[in-house]
């Protein structure tokens, strides 16, 4: 299973997606479209803490994809 | 002078006064709404978990939203912090004068000494955070609904994503380091959710501040994490948009 993790005020929301489903694997990349076109960064996470990759496309291998929501200064 | 300014100075002035020498940064500012009888509360969470509160009278708060416009809690957040950092910073100066002749001097005196022995022995046993009594207590009572779980949350989503090293810095400190991902540059990020990043030099010796965070007023977990994440991914972009301190 492979998630996808959204930034918000409860913390995080997940949505979780089998990428052998096609129908998920589609709801997937919408999800990803539709983020990063509200100016989300989608980022894949390493798992261990390290530097993770920064996503400019939806990408099925990705097994943690974090969605941050767009940067402001203070 | 402005009641809410005299307010901070005063909440700072015991802060320090309690600390001595022992003086770390802001990390935040902590707004407690009124809850019933109780009336609202302000806190200072120093950036080595230290904590001081003090109750705000309805007029000082009003007065102040009025002089600064800041009618919702983001904005009233946000003008509180600036105002305490500039508080705070002018009385550092004015007590780092006396205190560089003062640390030239060891302490002669029996008593003297034990003075400081005693001023060292309160300090290790101050309460922190992370004490469980006291985060019960203070997110507890007048956290919104639904808040200590997004902040626990968010806490647990950063630590999954810190690395060996950073993940203990953090659960010692309360920041961790951070290398970015184009220049190579040190910074620290602070447990907070504004205003809390140091960019270091080669000798950890602070060079500036800088301040960004995600939109939509995260829990602080999250907004670490994001900042984390920014600054090892998208450096240039992040310190574009971001306020040098």
């Amino acid at each position: 299973m492979s998630v996808q993790i959204v930034m918000d005020r409860s913390g995080d929301t997940r949505h979780e997606f089998d990428v052998a489903d096609p129908q998920a694997l589609a709801q997937a990349e919408e999800r990803f479209r539709e983020l990063t076109g509200k100016g989300f960064r989608a980022v894949a996470l390493s798992g261990d803490g390290n530097p993770g990759k920064l996503l400019r496309s939806f990408d099925s291998e990705v097994e943690q994809t974090l969605f941050i929501p767009q940067l402001q200064g203070g | 002078m402005e009641r809410m300014r005299e307010t901070l100075r005063a909440l700072l002035r015991r802060a320090l006064s309690e600390r001595g020498r022992d003086t770390p940064g802001i990390s935040d500012v902590l707004i407690e709404i009124s809850h019933g009888s109780l009336q609202p509360r302000l806190g200072i969470l120093f950036a080595d978990g230290y904590r001081a509160w003090t109750t705000l009278s309805p007029s000082d708060c009003y007065d102040f939203c009025e002089r600064h416009l800041a009618w919702d809690l983001e904005r009233l957040h946000r003008v509180l912090l600036l105002e305490a950092h500039q508080v705070y910073s002018a009385m550092l100066e004015t007590q780092r004068g006396p205190q560089r002749d003062a640390a030239a001097q060891p302490p002669r005196t029996l008593t003297e000494r034990l003075q400081q022995l005693g001023a060292a022995i309160a300090q290790a046993w101050r309460p922190r955070w992370g004490n469980a009594f006291l985060t019960r207590v203070d997110r507890g009572l007048f956290a919104p609904d639904g808040y200590n779980a997004a902040e626990e949350r968010g806490l647990r989503l950063l630590k999954e994503n810190l690395n060996e090293a950073q993940l203990e810095q953090y659960q010692r400190h309360q920041y961790f380091d951070v290398i970015g991902g184009q220049t190579g540059r040190r910074y620290r990020i602070r447990y907070g959710r504004s205003m809390n990043i140091d960019q270091l030099d080669k000798r950890g010796r602070r060079i500036c501040g800088w301040c960004f965070f995600p939109e939509g007023r995260l829990v602080a977990g999250d907004v670490m994490l994001a900042q984390k994440l920014a600054l090892e991914l998208f450096e240039s972009d992040t310190i574009e948009v971001a306020n040098r301190l």
